[in-house]
């Protein structure tokens, strides 16, 4: 996308664009947001959903998009939290147990139709999964997406030295588990 | 004894083992469109007047058109045979007309 932010926020304040320039920012961004949150909640139908829920939390809270970071950085803590909620939000439904969560995501990744890896891709995802969420999110922004650790600290308002520690330790926890 | 291999994350490779359904991206896009009331704007949004109005206006230029190239085309066949009678002097008319090639 070549507009550049300023004339985006001018666009987005002027009653008469607003809908199409969100229109066109929904076919820039939405390939980004889905598979950021698609590596968290793993399965299509729940990652449609949480998109949505982003998509329709951005154009309802576009009146508070001042331009004070990107509109992508903003974007994509939008799509951030309301993942963590929606993880949230299914821990609290399962009342089993803290772990059942991510047993259920798993359980549910092998028989989805739209899971097309192999044993050592689906090995990967449960040694994820045994991250915290909030490690996972690190290590998924860092090693899939290639985020700099400096757009990191803006979309989730960690420190750069934090989001490494973190970084390296889910990579040593990870490799440990792929150990044979 | 026992031996231990390390496999690491470049090993593993950074392939996501997801996919969607076909055309998903174009659909899900269609349908934000639809929740914020967002319409592309297409020939559809004109009326049947505005339809007819557009015709008559093109007839009417395109005969216009026609019209002038038409007229252009006479006055230049018109012109030429008077340019071309022009650029010839009395005496080779007259050697032409009377001294005819033998055919």
């Amino acid at each position: 996308m070549s507009i550049s932010e300023e004339d985006l926020l001018k666009q987005l304040s002027n009653p008469g664009k607003r809908a199409s320039t969100f229109s066109t920012l929904v076919r820039t961004y939405q390939e980004r947001i889905y598979w950021h949150i698609r590596k968290m909640v793993l399965s299509h139908e729940d990652s449609n959903d949480v998109l949505q829920n982003t998509f329709m939390k951005a154009w309802n809270g576009l009146d508070g998009f001042r331009g004070e970071s990107q509109f992508s950085t903003w974007l994509y803590r939008i799509a951030t939290n309301e993942t963590l909620t929606f993880l949230t939000n299914k821990r609290l439904r399962n009342t089993n147990s803290l772990d059942d969560v991510e047993d259920s995501l798993i359980l549910n990744l092998r028989a989805d139709t739209y899971f097309n890896g192999n044993e050592i891709q689906l090995k990967l995802q449960e040694a994820i999964l045994t991250l915290p969420e909030k490690q996972r999110l690190v290590f998924n922004m860092k090693y899939f997406e290639d985020i700099t650790y400096e757009e990191m600290e803006k979309i989730l308002g960690t420190s750069v030295g934090a989001l490494k520690a973190s970084y390296h330790h889910a990579v040593k926890k990870i490799e440990k588990i792929f150990e044979e | 004894m026992k031996t231990t291999k390390i496999i690491s994350l470049d090993e593993i490779g950074k392939e996501l083992p997801f996919r969607v359904p076909e055309n998903y991206f174009n659909d899900f896009a269609a349908q934000i469109d639809k929740q914020t009331g967002y319409r592309k704007r297409t020939l559809a949004f004109m009326r049947p007047w505005m339809y007819a109005a557009a015709v008559f206006v093109g007839i009417v230029v395109v005969g216009q058109v026609f019209y002038n190239t038409n007229r252009q085309k006479t006055m230049t066949a018109e012109n030429y045979e008077s340019y071309v009678m022009a650029q010839v002097d009395e005496s080779s008319l007259v050697d032409y007309y009377v001294n005819e090639p033998a055919k």
